[in-house]
């Protein structure tokens, strides 16, 4: 005896699987309609096989349409999820900022790079890396810089400069206070 | 006596945030996390509706008559970070307050300083 009849190769015909309020099995109307057959006498007058026949044709139109259409992204997509990938910092790439109605914080990253911008801008002086370490339950910050100086540029004096203009910035433009600057310079340039 | 309490939700906080937050001199943007940022893309993909105020890069919770709210922004080189912060908090807090009567506390994170 058969006890499972998806296992002994499928229920016999006759034997709906899902069987209408009129006796017919659902997924048989619901087949001749998405085949395209022309609705016998009693699937014309029944609203069950009706409301099937109803069914498919709304899901196939759907799927064509949905299939049909160029999805495209707006055009800031990329940009707003970048965004958003750069402010998914850890806690630890945060610098402490001071404040009277709370502490606030500050991207070490966004930081690293105001202060390496600031030397770009020096003449004769390129800044290649920069790393900014906050002294622990305080503000004021260690700033570690690498630069690389054009051919001629007075290396004794190199380092006055970036150590004043490191301390500046990180007061003026960061509101971080610069407690130790440690420059290299790690190569020399020539104008051609 | 008729009572009336009223409860201010979170969205309605963070919406009344972002409108103050992004008209503070030196802000350039409010920065989305990934959440809001994959959710935003999401709903102009789908359609959404665009009477709501955007939220993007804020982040509020009440908890009963106090409310924490944290901003992630950028800013443009030549805005000091520390005042920014000072001035976004000031501003945002005193215009929840204003228009919830909740007590509020702001954090704010500056992840973005743009140079050009």
């Amino acid at each position: 005896m058969a006890l499972d009849p998806f296992l002994d190769g499928g229920p016999a015909d006759d034997a709906p699987l899902e069987p209408l309020a009129c006796g017919r099995d659902a997924a048989t109307a619901w087949d001749r309609a998405e085949a395209g057959t022309v609705p016998d006498e009693h699937e014309r007058g029944c609203p069950h096989c009706t409301a099937v026949r109803a069914d498919a044709a709304g899901l196939n139109s759907l799927v064509h349409r949905m299939a049909a259409e160029d999805i495209e992204p707006p055009p800031s997509v990329m940009e707003r999820v970048m965004g958003a990938v750069m402010s998914e910092l850890r806690p630890h790439d945060l610098l402490l900022l001071e404040s009277p109605h709370g502490t606030n914080r500050l991207g070490r990253p966004a930081a690293a790079a105001v202060l390496r911008g600031v030397v770009d801008r020096m003449d004769g002086l390129r800044a290649r890396s920069c790393r900014i370490e906050q002294v622990p339950d305080r503000f004021d910050a260690d700033v570690a810089i690498t630069v690389t100086a054009r051919f001629g540029v007075d290396l004794a004096s190199v380092t006055a400069r970036v150590r004043q203009m490191v301390i500046a910035a990180g007061e003026q433009a960061l509101g971080v206070p610069v407690r130790r600057v440690d420059i290299s310079v790690v190569d020399i340039w020539g104008d051609g | 006596m008729t009572k009336v309490r009223l409860n201010v939700g979170d969205s309605a906080v963070a919406r009344i945030a972002a409108q103050r937050a992004a008209l503070v001199p030196g802000v350039v943007a409010l920065r989305a996390d990934l959440a809001q940022a994959l959710l935003g893309v999401a709903g102009s993909v789908l359609g959404q509706d665009r009477s709501r105020l955007p939220t993007d890069g804020v982040n509020a919770v009440v908890r009963d008559q106090e409310a924490e709210v944290s901003i992630t922004l950028a800013t443009r080189l030549g805005h000091n970070c520390r005042e920014l912060c000072q001035t976004v908090q000031r501003e945002v807090a005193a215009e929840v307050a204003a228009q919830t009567g909740l007590a509020v506390t702001v954090r704010v994170t500056i992840v973005d300083v743009l140079l050009d």
